[in-house]
């Protein structure tokens, strides 16, 4: 008697679980078990209701949560994702928080600070999402938004360094599998023609050829073999679309914080000084007035036309001249 | 006696040696000269484990004296060898805690264990000295550390006597005891599981050889140590880990909320804990981690406990969602990443941190009972594995089982494809590692798929007195059809009577035990139920008695117990069991036990499981390994691992018949080892059964003639003299086959 009542006692507790297991609507109380198809909605809230109920409940478009009397738009209702419906909400509450909170890494001087930045946000979240001083909180987030305007707006397409990694790796993942889909293709191809070829070769052999058949038929077989064996891969380099010429890649983004400042002590000019071992040179305006340009030929028009005057001549040669004169 | 190999003084403690021992010695002290990575394969049964230790042994002592620059022989010729030499092994064999002890799972006995010894709980023992501690532990710490272990050779019982001597704990010790041995034995994954070797082997010297004894399989044990599956129990377990830290923590804030400042602070700072003081707490190790990131400090998200129990759930949550489809779904690691931010915005670089920041958590909460985490331990060590490694893994969902369709049974495969991942560090930190076996053919293929560069390459012959092992590959039936397991013919009724058949034909000559091993436990079934119904078990029954392999371990151990019993007092039996099973892994069937091996059917993976598929797709892209090849190569060193059961040494014999034609091809027979390729003639090949009995026949009657050590001396059995005579030296020199 007593084992049995155990037995069912136990029975009980399974359907029990069974049913606290399933999930329900709070409110009409149907399940998925009796109902596959229902279809369990959340709102900012984070409770649940079927889609019927829903649709009942907010035939105007708004109304006010069954459980905790938020008033809801029923635009805002999503299908439940997540078993834990709280989880919903903040992933829902999480995505509006990091639209504005939108801050990558390289805003930032120091690891230190991202960390930092990153859990304000975790807070912000946690905060929200558990309905501990929301008030204060959304404050906080205006004015964020209000003095971070142009970085949110910066940032709003930019994505992480990580999420770009990561979308390189997906790239060349599928760019590696459309190769390697190309290559068996052609590699299938190359097989096939060459198997038709040989075929064919062996029927000509036997029309034409005076050997007999089995010394054809054992040629051909070896040359079969051999063909199976050197089929060879020809690795074809699909190009990547989505690469600029310089090997960077299109929409990834380009660290924009500004780089610190090296301090150091400006360039000054300073007048080359050549020691030519020999008598002053003079200048090149003055060599007219010394005379020396009485001594060379002067430019003809056509020499000018370039730019062309006796003095650059005449000057260098001035130089060649005198440089060296007085031994050291 | 004494050995001179190439210079180096090696102890052998045996009165002779046979050959290949010696070439053994010799390829693997040019691999140590080389300071490089060697593949050595040497038929099992010729005293492959006896020449490594000596010629280590002896390389050891070399290398320590030339350190010490003394004298070499007057150690030597001295009173002992001040050599330690220890086995490790788990809590559960080691533990002598009258209570701890007890406990029958391994799990159970580490988190009662750990229960005990946490230092946190010690320090509440100091305080209130009603908290139970392990007395062992206590009396270690307390003198075992500075009163070295004397030298001498420990195994487990050894060790375990020693403590209870002492009063030691035997597991602390001999992890303790490592840093000081000269020679240490333990399972691999001690090496290769990345979350226990980072606490066991982190301490060894670069120096040490490593060396990797039956090392046929160490592919499959470095992807399994790297791999994680989730099924819908673990989440649920996984949940309430959860919430009990969740519980924990609001408690702890009420209580004491100073601690867990003082941690939020440590991980601000990104302090490294400073683990070396405490051992017992060191409980949860990370998986591999660039050591880049192992200095950084932990991201801001995850760095409150709130936050990170957040975090954990919405994991948890998204895992959740993931394991209710219904259809498999495969995908890579990136693809995970990006979706898992699509759908709870978790970002790569905390998940990265899980595994540490988790371990930090418990250690702070200081939850004595660690046993119970293993759910959330092991979904984390999932998401740090799965941020870290873009590349070698991928991720299947499978709503149910193959086998069983309608049944709802959901799990997450993170499935490692490439073993290179997990034995990189142990190649990249040893000077050598050695990986040696009776199946390693063909040789050429463990460098590609471990990834890395051998000096030596090398495989060996046994050499003979006289052709102790026969192979035999039988192709048809006495009706001319061909035998084949292959799956188009393996419901085929003649083919079922063929093997029957075989087995039948084969009973009725071969004395005391054979063995036979089928591809699978259902085709083992199939086969064994139409045998049933065509009358030909009642026959074989006539001869011997029959004993079958189970899924069950202690009923396959009770069937072998019977089975060697059978064969024992002459009544003589058969043992039907499984390749890859038990028996075809770790049970040696010597002399009278094994005097046939029949093979039925080549042991194929079953290629259509979705983790397989993935990795020969894999092994295609990253290695340029045919599938095809790799599952011949996987097939046929399971093969040789059966039949080479029967063989245990130069005294035994054994037939080994491969009853499938598809062994005669040329592709299966070359990756066998060479000690069984060099025995199977053209004459051998695609016979039929009646040809194989008069074969068996005529050999087990030349097998049955007495057989003295004198037979062998000089031939496969030499002395010291024998040795270093010229010509034989010329011999052994042709016996190690560089490949």
């Amino acid at each position: 008697m007593g084992a049995r009542t155990d037995k069912w006692r136990s029975g009980i507790k399974q359907i029990i679980i069974i049913i606290m297991d399933d999930q329900g609507c709070p409110r009409c109380k149907t399940t998925k078990y009796r109902n596959p198809s229902l279809k369990l909605m959340v709102n900012v809230c984070g409770h649940t209701l079927c889609e019927s109920c829903v649709e009942m409940l907010f035939v105007r478009g708004s109304g006010n949560c069954v459980q905790c009397n938020t008033p809801l738009r029923k635009s805002n209702f999503r299908v439940q994702l997540f078993e834990d419906p709280a989880i919903d909400k903040e992933v829902e509450i999480r995505k509006k928080v990091l639209k504005i909170y939108n801050k990558r890494e390289f805003d930032f001087y120091t690891l230190k600070e991202y960390n930092d930045y990153l859990e304000q946000v975790e807070d912000i979240v946690f905060n929200l999402t558990n309905n501990i001083d929301v008030e204060r909180t959304k404050q906080m987030m205006e004015q964020y938004q209000r003095d971070n305007k142009d970085i949110i707006q910066r940032n709003k397409a930019k994505l992480t360094r990580e999420q770009e990694e990561l979308e390189e790796l997906l790239l060349q993942e599928q760019q590696g599998s459309e190769q390697r889909r190309l290559e068996t293709l052609q590699e299938e191809q190359r097989q096939l023609q060459a198997k038709r070829k040989n075929k064919q070769a062996l029927l000509d052999e036997l029309e034409i050829s005076k050997l007999p058949a089995a010394v054809l038929l054992a040629q051909h077989k070896d040359r079969a073999s051999q063909l199976e064996t050197q089929i060879e891969k020809q690795k074809q380099n699909v190009k990547p679309a989505n690469i600029f010429s310089t090997g960077i890649m299109m929409g990834q983004t380009v660290s924009l914080a500004s780089v610190s400042r090296v301090e150091e002590v400006l360039y000054v000019y300073q007048p080359l000084c050549i020691d030519t071992y020999g008598p002053p040179v003079p200048e090149l305006d003055q060599l007219g007035r010394l005379g020396y340009l009485n001594h060379v030929r002067t430019a003809s028009p056509q020499d000018q036309a370039g730019g062309y005057t006796s003095g650059l001549a005449c000057h260098r040669a001035v130089q060649d001249a005198f440089s060296g004169l007085f031994p050291s | 006696f004494r050995l001179n190999i190439e210079g180096l003084l090696v102890y052998f403690p045996y009165d002779y040696i046979y050959p290949e021992q010696y070439s053994y010695m010799l390829e693997l002290k040019r691999t140590l000269d080389a300071k490089g990575h060697g593949v050595l394969e040497m038929p099992s049964g010729t005293g492959k484990t006896i020449s490594l230790l000596s010629l280590i042994v002896a390389y050891q002592k070399v290398v320590e004296e030339l350190r010490k620059l003394m004298d070499y022989y007057a150690k030597q010729t001295g009173v002992k060898n001040d050599f330690l030499a220890l086995a490790l092994s788990s809590r559960k064999n080691l533990c002598i805690h009258p209570e701890v002890s007890s406990l029958r799972f391994g799990k159970e006995v580490d988190g009662k264990c750990h229960s005990l010894t946490a230092s946190y709980i010690r320090a509440q023992h100091h305080s209130n000295p009603s908290q139970p501690v392990c007395q062992f532990f206590e009396e270690f710490d307390a003198v075992g550390r500075q009163v070295p272990i004397p030298p001498g050779i420990y195994n487990l019982d050894d060790l375990k006597d020693f403590g209870r001597r002492k009063g030691w704990c035997p597991y602390f010790l001999a992890r303790y005891a490592i840093l000081h041995a000269n020679i240490v034995v333990y399972s691999y994954h001690y090496l290769l599981d990345p979350k226990i070797a980072d606490l066991v082997s982190k301490e060894l010297a670069k120096k040490s050889v490593v060396v990797f004894d039956e090392a046929h399989n160490i592919d499959n044990v470095c992807i399994d140590s790297m791999s994680v599956n989730i099924t819908r129990r673990t989440l649920d377990r996984c949940q309430t880990n959860v919430e009990t830290l969740q519980n924990t923590i609001s408690r702890i804030k009420e209580t004491d909320a100073a601690k867990l400042r003082e941690e939020y602070r440590r991980l601000v700072e990104g302090l490294k804990e400073a683990n070396v003081a405490r051992e017992t707490d060191i409980y949860l190790s990370n998986p591999v981690l660039p050591d880049e990131i192992l200095q950084e400090a932990v991201p801001g998200s995850i760095r409150t406990a709130e936050h990170f129990v957040g975090f954990i759930k919405r994991f948890l949550e998204y895992l959740k969602a993931r394991l209710r489809i219904h259809h498999v779904v495969q995908e890579s690691a990136p693809q995970f990443l990006k979706d898992i931010y699509e759908k709870v915005c978790i970002d790569r670089k905390p998940l990265r941190f899980c595994a540490e920041r988790l371990r930090s958590l418990l250690r702070t909460l200081e939850i004595a009972d660690i046993a119970d985490f293993s759910a959330i331990t092991l979904i984390s060590h999932f998401a740090t594995l799965v941020s870290t490694y873009s590349k070698g893994f991928t991720i299947i969902i499978e709503p149910f089982e193959d086998r069983t369709p309608t049944i709802a049974n959901p799990v997450l495969h993170f499935s490692c494809m490439d073993p290179s991942i997990a034995i990189k560090p142990v190649f990249g930190r040893f000077q050598s590692v050695i990986i040696t076996s009776g199946t390693l053919s063909p040789l050429d293929i463990y460098p590609r798929i471990l990834d890395f560069r051998p000096v030596t390459m090398a495989s060996f012959t046994m050499t003979l007195a006289r052709t102790c092992l026969c192979p035999l590959i039988v192709g048809r039936g006495n009706d001319q059809v061909a035998m084949t397991s292959k799956f188009e013919t393996r419901e085929d009724f003649a083919v079922i009577r063929n093997y029957g058949n075989l087995l039948l034909e084969m009973s009725a000559i071969v004395p005391d035990g054979i063995v036979a091993f089928f591809t699978s436990y259902i085709y083992m079934e199939n086969i064994v139920a139409s045998w049933y119904e065509q009358g030909i078990l009642e026959n074989i029954q006539r001869n011997k008695l029959i004993f079958i392999e189970t899924q069950d371990a202690a009923e396959t151990s009770m069937a072998l117990e019977k089975y060697q019993e059978a064969c024992e007092n002459g009544r003589g039996a058969i043992l039907l069991s499984v390749a890859r099973g038990k028996v075809s892994e770790g049970i040696d069937f010597v002399h009278h036990f094994g005097r046939a091996v029949i093979m039925f059917g080549v042991p194929y993976v079953y290629t259509q499981s979705r983790i397989l598929k993935a990795r020969l797709e894999y092994l295609r892209d990253q290695f340029q390994i045919r599938e095809n090849d790799f599952l011949t190569f996987d097939a046929m060193r399971h093969a040789a691992q059966c039949v080479g059961r029967a063989i245990r040494g130069k005294t035994d014999y054994g037939l080994m018949i491969f009853a499938d034609k598809r062994y005669a091809r040329a592709d299966k027979r070359g990756k066998l080892p060479r000690w069984i390729q060099e025995h199977l003639t053209d004459g051998s090949l695609n016979l039929t059964i009646d040809e194989t009995v008069q074969l068996s026949k005529h050999f087990l009657r030349q097998m049955a003639q007495p057989f003295r050590r004198e037979d062998q001396l000089g031939l496969s059995l030499l002395t010291l003299e024998q040795l270093q005579s010229e010509d034989m030296l010329q011999k052994i020199a042709q016996i190690a086959q560089q490949a």
